[in-house]
């Protein structure tokens, strides 16, 4: 969710290629419409790669909350689907020019992406939490927090919430400690864990996922952020496709398959809205 | 990490291996007709092949391979993630190949062309019995470090969805959350591919040397 560095891949475009500048600029014109999609046959779809629950590799098999989702997709949708696998990087620029149609990830809702993309309904919940060394008792509340080097993922909608935390340490009497900021979240906690880095913050759901998995070297912390969720990206404008998904959406939630694979994939459900502004 | 990890940590080895073997047995090859017209003066084409050269070794693999991939099909060309890596290591390679190439043509005697010359060789026995026997002898160390070199570039390529080496690795720290035991199979993969060029470079040397030797 930590969808980092997708403006920075952005911007590398845009500031290296005029040609591809030019094209975002009336990015509509590269992305299909609905009608195009089921005139020609099969939607585009983007996954990541490395980004556990939501999509991840698993024996060579793409798997997660979101790689289950489009088979759902498959079964209903009256075109084919083609999926693309690649990582975030690569991801939004692609929706953004019309490589991809949509891209069914994991992407936190923020402000500035709001203005190249629109969002599908929220696919799950992902206030942002803390996570630390299980064995490092020096950390038991938002007040020990003073001066702790903080983890985050470059670029990410995480790093755009930080100032949130700042208020919720200055508030105890406290100062923020070092942000440094990682490529990617394993990189950041395998620092966490070698005690380059105190504190790791990612969302909820992401960090639930590592405890789970490593029981006893991390330990989960408490909220760090307001509301925040993450939802399917679409080319902005593209009103039909983002109404199409939409009501997939609804309709899974109705039916009861999408509770069960949040179940499944993040060990909780939520009553997610319809849709979502960010103040973010 | 599992023995499904490590197959697909190999077989990202395998595309790593053909994609840089295409990469350089088509850009090479490039890089010398690149480095002819340059060192021929061919008017037109040898500023061309300077302008491209100047371009491609001064803008990043990542930056290139991005443009191809989501830039093209906006020209019309749609490239399919493999296609779009593939292109960007030919076009990248090719133009450092035809700086080592014409690094080895530029400091090529000329007494031996006027000897040449003087027995009456044209122009193309004399490149072909004079000029590029000992030209590809004197590249052979500049193109075996550049193909080394874009062997180890190819885990740039996965920006776009192409899986090698390294990709594959991340994929799998990702999975398991123990991300150094993949790198640590992902580097004694690449330990072997690039020992098999440089061991390949020494063959050829010593072969070269003792055809020539008196």
């Amino acid at each position: 969710m930590s969808r980092p560095i997708h403006w920075l891949a952005r911007r590398t475009l845009l500031a290296a290629l005029p040609l591809l500048a030019l094209a975002a600029a009336h990015s509509s014109a590269g992305a299909a419409t609905l009608e195009e999609i089921k005139k020609r046959g099969y939607l585009v779809v983007a996954t990541e790669d490395d980004f556990r629950p939501f999509e991840f590799v698993k024996d060579g098999k793409p798997t997660g909350f979101d790689n289950e989702m489009v088979e759902v997709l498959k079964k209903s949708a009256p075109f084919e689907i083609r999926q693309q696998i690649l990582p975030w990087t690569g991801i939004l620029a692609g929706v953004a020019t019309g490589k991809y149609d949509v891209a069914i990830t994991a992407a936190i809702i923020t402000k500035e992406r709001v203005q190249s993309l629109d969002f599908t309904s929220p696919i799950a919940d992902a206030t942002h939490y803390y996570v630390k060394r299980k064995a490092d008792a020096s950390i038991k509340g938002i007040k020990d927090l003073s001066g702790k080097t903080i983890g985050v993922q470059a670029g990410s909608a995480l790093l755009g919430r930080l100032p949130e935390l700042k208020s919720m340490i200055e508030k105890t009497g406290g100062q923020m400690g070092k942000v440094v900021e990682y490529t990617s979240y394993p990189e950041a906690y395998q620092d966490l864990a070698l005690g380059r880095t105190d504190i790791v913050v990612n969302t909820i759901i992401n960090l639930q996922a590592l405890v789970s998995e490593k029981p006893g070297v991390f330990e989960l912390g408490q909220p760090v952020s307001g509301k925040s969720y993450p939802a399917w990206a679409v080319a902005k404008g593209n009103a039909d496709l983002l109404k199409f998904l939409n009501e997939f959406i609804a309709k899974e939630k109705a039916s009861g398959t999408m509770p069960a694979l949040q179940k499944k994939w993040f060990g909780q459900t939520w009553d997610l809205p319809v849709s979502f502004t960010p103040e973010f | 990490m599992s023995f499904a990890d490590v197959l697909a940590i190999l077989s990202g080895a395998l595309t790593t291996i053909w994609m840089s073997a295409a990469g350089i047995a088509i850009g090479m090859p490039i890089g010398l007709g690149l480095a002819l017209i340059r060192w021929a003066r061919v008017p037109i084409a040898g500023p061309l092949v300077i302008t491209y050269v100047s371009l491609l070794r001064a803008t990043p693999l990542v930056t290139l391979v991005l443009l191809v991939f989501f830039a093209m099909p906006q020209l019309g060309v749609t490239l399919e993630p493999i296609q779009a890596g593939l292109l960007s290591l030919v076009l990248n390679t090719s133009a450092f190949n035809c700086e080592v190439w014409r690094a080895s043509l530029l400091s090529f005697p000329k007494d031996q062309m006027e000897a040449a010359k003087s027995v009456g060789m044209g122009r193309v026995l004399r490149f072909r019995r004079i000029v590029l026997p000992q030209v590809v002898r004197a590249s052979l160390p500049g193109l075996v470090n550049e193909m080394s070199l874009l062997v180890k570039t190819t885990p740039v390529l996965a920006v776009v969805g192409v899986v090698e080496v390294t990709r594959a690795a991340v994929r799998i720290g990702a999975e398991t959350y123990e991300p150094l035991p993949p790198f640590f199979v992902a580097l004694a993969v690449y330990l072997p591919i690039v020992f098999v060029l440089v061991s390949t470079q020494r063959r050829l040397e010593r072969r070269m040397a003792r055809s020539t030797a008196p």
